[in-house]
């Protein structure tokens, strides 16, 4: 990839919404849904934890996003390889779970029901699901709909 | 002054060195036509000459060379000239032949026998052997050398006979005897830059009919081809351009790493999942990937077939553009004479919309190589690694004795030579290659940007391609295209130079070498190159000059490859040099060894300066060197040049250019994939 600033927040904006909007959603339907019955939804309940979750990593990478481009200065080719691409979202994914632990969000709802063990679980097969497809679109999924995309460090638009 | 008579030798390129096959007189001052039929005065009959080649203008005050729109064309040394004058320094080629003028003291003219026939009917040979009898001409073939009486001069030259003004009359042409035709999308050269502009335009909306590429081959990748087999890349070798540089698909997935593995994996071999991986981690964690170049060439014969190439391609050799008067652009050329059908061969055909794309101008001689050449042109030692130098190859691989070679220039050819060489030493271990660069490099000294630095290996810098990665669409293209031209020749001088592949192969066969003592690294430039007799016959001494700590050294060689390059200088191109000085064009800074910068484009690759109302002209690839785009001349480089050009005639409302947005977009993938016409 050969991202420029404004590209990798665009980009990942970009895939906030037409991938992880749209992923948390159904997950949220089918994962965290069943866990409270009490609360109808055609049966199911719809909890939110998921998208603050989403919210957070898209976040955390925001600010990140300029201290990956200060690491670029120094490679010659000015690029970021998928491997790396990889590797920092995983990071950036520790990092959310870390902050979690922390108590970020701990002002939504009460401890007992946000740090449990099976809930950390859930986070992490959220990410997957979510980190999996977006990945995968950057290969080159992208580029499909929007052919200048590659050329343009990662904006949107038009030339 | 010219002194009379003229004596020309004429020689002959077999498939070793040059053989003298005549040498012939020129009694008077006059128009001499070379060709391959009777009616010329100097006649070369064998099917490479065309029936009417060439002019020799002999003046009493000089000599000058003019090109009758052949098929194989007319060059003084390396250089392809329509019009030009002629001191004999460097021979005149054409085709197979080399034209040497004979110095006049050295001659001994009066000691030539001159033979002038006096009527064209007789086609007596004129030849005199009376200084060193010519060799025999290779068997087999016929070659009749026949000078004849001179002709009236040609002074009405097509196009110069219509293209009088620097705005043509469309009218006027129109009723011309070589008007054929007006087409709304006309691309000039018709390689590989022609073809992916014209993909673009096809899967915008254009419809076939609409479109025109004019040019010397039908096969896209026919000129690339052959410099890629010339410089020993043959099919089965990967290629300096990564997966996603892909000439037949706009969208550049899926690349070339995805599509081989693929492959592999149909017939389960699970080793191709190793592209991926390679693509995954690429330059910093695996080598990058590069697809073969035989995977190249049928991934563009398929797109070339979804598209109808063959219907847009127009074979002819472009002569000259002008203006017209209705807002277009009229293109002069000439057709093969096999393709021509009996009709005129000189043609004109009017376009709206122009892209001119006509790659490299020609093939670079280093100075010292170019005179060697002239002074000892029988023999086969020097050679530019983009022509044909099988020969280098073969005498090393049969011969029994130690055999020297040169290598100049520390590029990707060069690697790709010494490899090959390095595959030579298995029939023949006494293969020596000297590897002559111009400095050596520390390993700290790579050229920096910014905050990095390129890695130097083995005094060579080394680089996945032949600019730095973001050059093709990150930060360093953007800088490029945003900055005024005095900061873009400054990036240009940080980010440019000759680079190799960073490939552990071609680092093992140097260490090896280097180990084994087979590979000597030299530097510096050549003083002298001399042919001189030893026991194992002829070979070529050259001397270095001593340079800084570098001690002045002598190396006695057998062949010497130059891989310093191709010439990117568009005043190569007669056609080009005559668009270049009719409007005036700018040019852009020199950069990367070449001595002046290519033409002036904007960043959506229009020509403004050719730009004529509503009509618009735009270019791409080597001629545009030095401008917006550092990478003109890739894949790439050329797909994203055909993107911004198209983009820009579809904001300007050209007919049937979409705006190409996400469903289009989508839709038209869905249509490459299923090899459906778009
Ligand atoms: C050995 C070699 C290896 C390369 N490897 C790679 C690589 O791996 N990856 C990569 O991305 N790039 C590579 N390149 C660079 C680049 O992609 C190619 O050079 C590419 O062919 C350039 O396309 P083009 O259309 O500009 O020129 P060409 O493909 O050469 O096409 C120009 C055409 O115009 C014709 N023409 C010229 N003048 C006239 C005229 N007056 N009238 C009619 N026709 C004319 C020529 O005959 C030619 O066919 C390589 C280049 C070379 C030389």
């Amino acid at each position: 990839m050969l991202p420029t600033l404004k590209g990798r927040w665009l980009t990942r904006i970009l895939l906030f919404l037409w991938i992880g909007v749209p992923i948390t959603f159904i997950f949220s339907l089918l994962v965290a849904g069943p866990r409270s019955p009490s609360l109808p939804f055609a049966g199911w309940h719809y909890d939110i934890l998921p998208f603050q979750i989403l919210s957070l990593l898209l976040l955390v990478g925001l600010i990140l996003d300029p201290v990956y481009i200060y690491f670029q200065q120094f490679r010659w080719e000015r690029d970021w390889p998928f491997a790396f691409q990889f590797f920092f979202s995983i990071v950036e994914f520790v990092i959310v779970l870390a902050l979690v632990w922390w108590g970020v969000l701990d002002f939504t709802r009460p401890a007992s029901q946000l740090h449990t063990s099976e809930n950390y679980l859930l986070f992490t097969i959220h990410f997957a699901c979510v980190f999996i497809p977006s990945f995968t679109a950057l290969l080159g999924f992208v580029q499909i709909f929007m052919i200048r995309w590659r050329f343009k460090g990662g904006e949107w638009g038009r030339m | 002054m010219t002194r009379f008579p003229i004596l020309l030798d004429i020689y002959q390129r077999g498939d070793g060195p040059l053989k003298r096959v005549e040498r012939i007189s020129l009694p008077e001052a006059g128009d001499y036509a070379i060709g391959r039929s009777s009616e010329n005065q100097i006649v070369l009959d064998t099917p490479e000459i065309s029936k009417r080649h060439a002019w020799l203008l002999v003046r009493d005050d000089g000599i000058a060379v003019s090109d009758r729109g052949s098929t194989n064309r007319t060059y003084i040394g390396d250089t392809e000239v329509d019009t030009s004058p002629w001191d004999g320094a460097l021979p005149i080629r054409i085709a197979q032949f080399e034209i040497h003028l004979v110095p006049q003291t050295a001659a001994g003219a009066a000691a030539t026998k001159v033979n002038v026939p006096q009527d064209n009917a007789t086609r007596a040979l004129a030849s005199g052997p009376a200084t060193g009898a010519p060799s025999p001409a290779p068997r087999g073939q016929s070659i009749e050398v026949a000078l004849n009486a001179p002709n009236a001069p040609d002074e009405m030259r097509f196009p110069r006979n219509v293209f009088k003004n620097e705005i043509v009359s469309a009218e006027e042409l129109k009723s011309s005897e070589y008007f054929v035709g007006e087409i709304t999308y006309l691309s000039v050269g018709a390689g590989l830059g022609s073809f992916v502009w014209a993909d673009h335009l096809r899967i915008f909306g254009v419809a076939k009919s609409d479109i025109r590429a004019i040019g010397d081959d039908i096969i896209p990748y026919a000129n690339y081809q052959r410099l890629c087999r010339n410089s020993q890349i043959p099919p089965h070798e990967r290629l300096r351009s990564n997966s996603i540089s892909t000439p037949d698909n706009i969208w550049g997935f899926p690349g070339y790493a995805s599509r081989e593995t693929w492959k592999e994996l149909k017939e389960f071999r699970f080793t191709g999942l190793k592209h991926i991986f390679q693509v995954f981690g690429e330059a910093s964690l695996t080598q990058s990937f590069t697809p073969r170049s035989g995977e190249v060439f049928k991934s563009i014969d398929s797109e070339a077939q979804r598209i109808g190439w063959r219907e847009m391609f127009v074979s002819g050799r472009v002569l000259g553009i002008r203006k017209t008067n209705d807002e277009r652009y009229a293109v002069a050329y000439r057709v093969p004479e096999d393709q021509a059908r009996g009709g005129v061969r000189e043609r004109i055909m009017i376009g709206k919309f122009l892209h001119v794309a006509t790659g490299y101008p020609a093939t670079r001689f280093t100075d010292d190589l170019q005179a060697f050449k002239a002074r000892f042109p029988e023999e086969a030692r020097v050679f530019n690694a983009y022509e044909n130098h099988e020969v280098v190859y073969r005498t090393a691989e049969q011969n029994k004795m130690p055999v020297t070679v040169v290598v100049r220039g520390r590029g990707i050819v060069a690697s790709r030579i010494i490899q090959r060489l390095y595959e030579a030493r298995k029939k023949n271990s006494g293969i020596t290659i000297v590897h002559q660069m111009r400095n050596p490099i520390g390993a700290q000294e790579g050229y920096r940007y910014k905050r990095a630095q390129r890695y130097v290996y083995n005094h060579i810098e080394n680089q996945a391609f032949n600019w730095p990665k973001a050059c093709w669409g990150g930060q360093i293209l953007r800088e490029v295209e945003r900055a005024t031209p005095e900061e873009r020749a400054k990036i240009y001088e940080a980010i440019g130079g000759t680079t190799t592949a960073d490939r552990r192969d071609w680092r093992n066969i140097i260490q090896l070498g280097i180990g084994d003592g087979w590979y000597k690294p030299v530097f510096g430039h050549f003083e002298t190159l001399e042919l001189v007799k030893t026991d194992q016959g002829p070979k070529i001494q050259m001397k270095l000059k001593a340079q800084g700590s570098q001690p002045a050294a002598e190396v006695v060689a057998d062949f010497v490859v130059d891989c310093t390059g191709l010439i990117g200088d568009i005043s190569h191109s007669p056609c080009l040099r005559d668009l270049v000085e009719t409007y005036r064009l700018p040019r852009n800074p020199a950069v990367s060894g070449a001595k002046v910068g290519g033409i002036t484009v904007t960043p959506d690759y229009e020509i403004t300066a050719l730009r004529n109302g509503t009509g618009r002209a735009y270019a791409a690839g080597q001629i545009t060197l030095g401008g917006p785009q550092p990478a003109v001349d890739s894949f790439l480089g050329l797909q994203y040049a055909a993107l911004r050009s198209v983009d820009h005639l579809g904001i300007l409302g050209a007919p049937n250019v979409s705006l190409f947005g996400p469903l289009r977009s989508f839709s038209q993938w869905i249509k490459w994939c299923t090899n459906a016409t778009p």
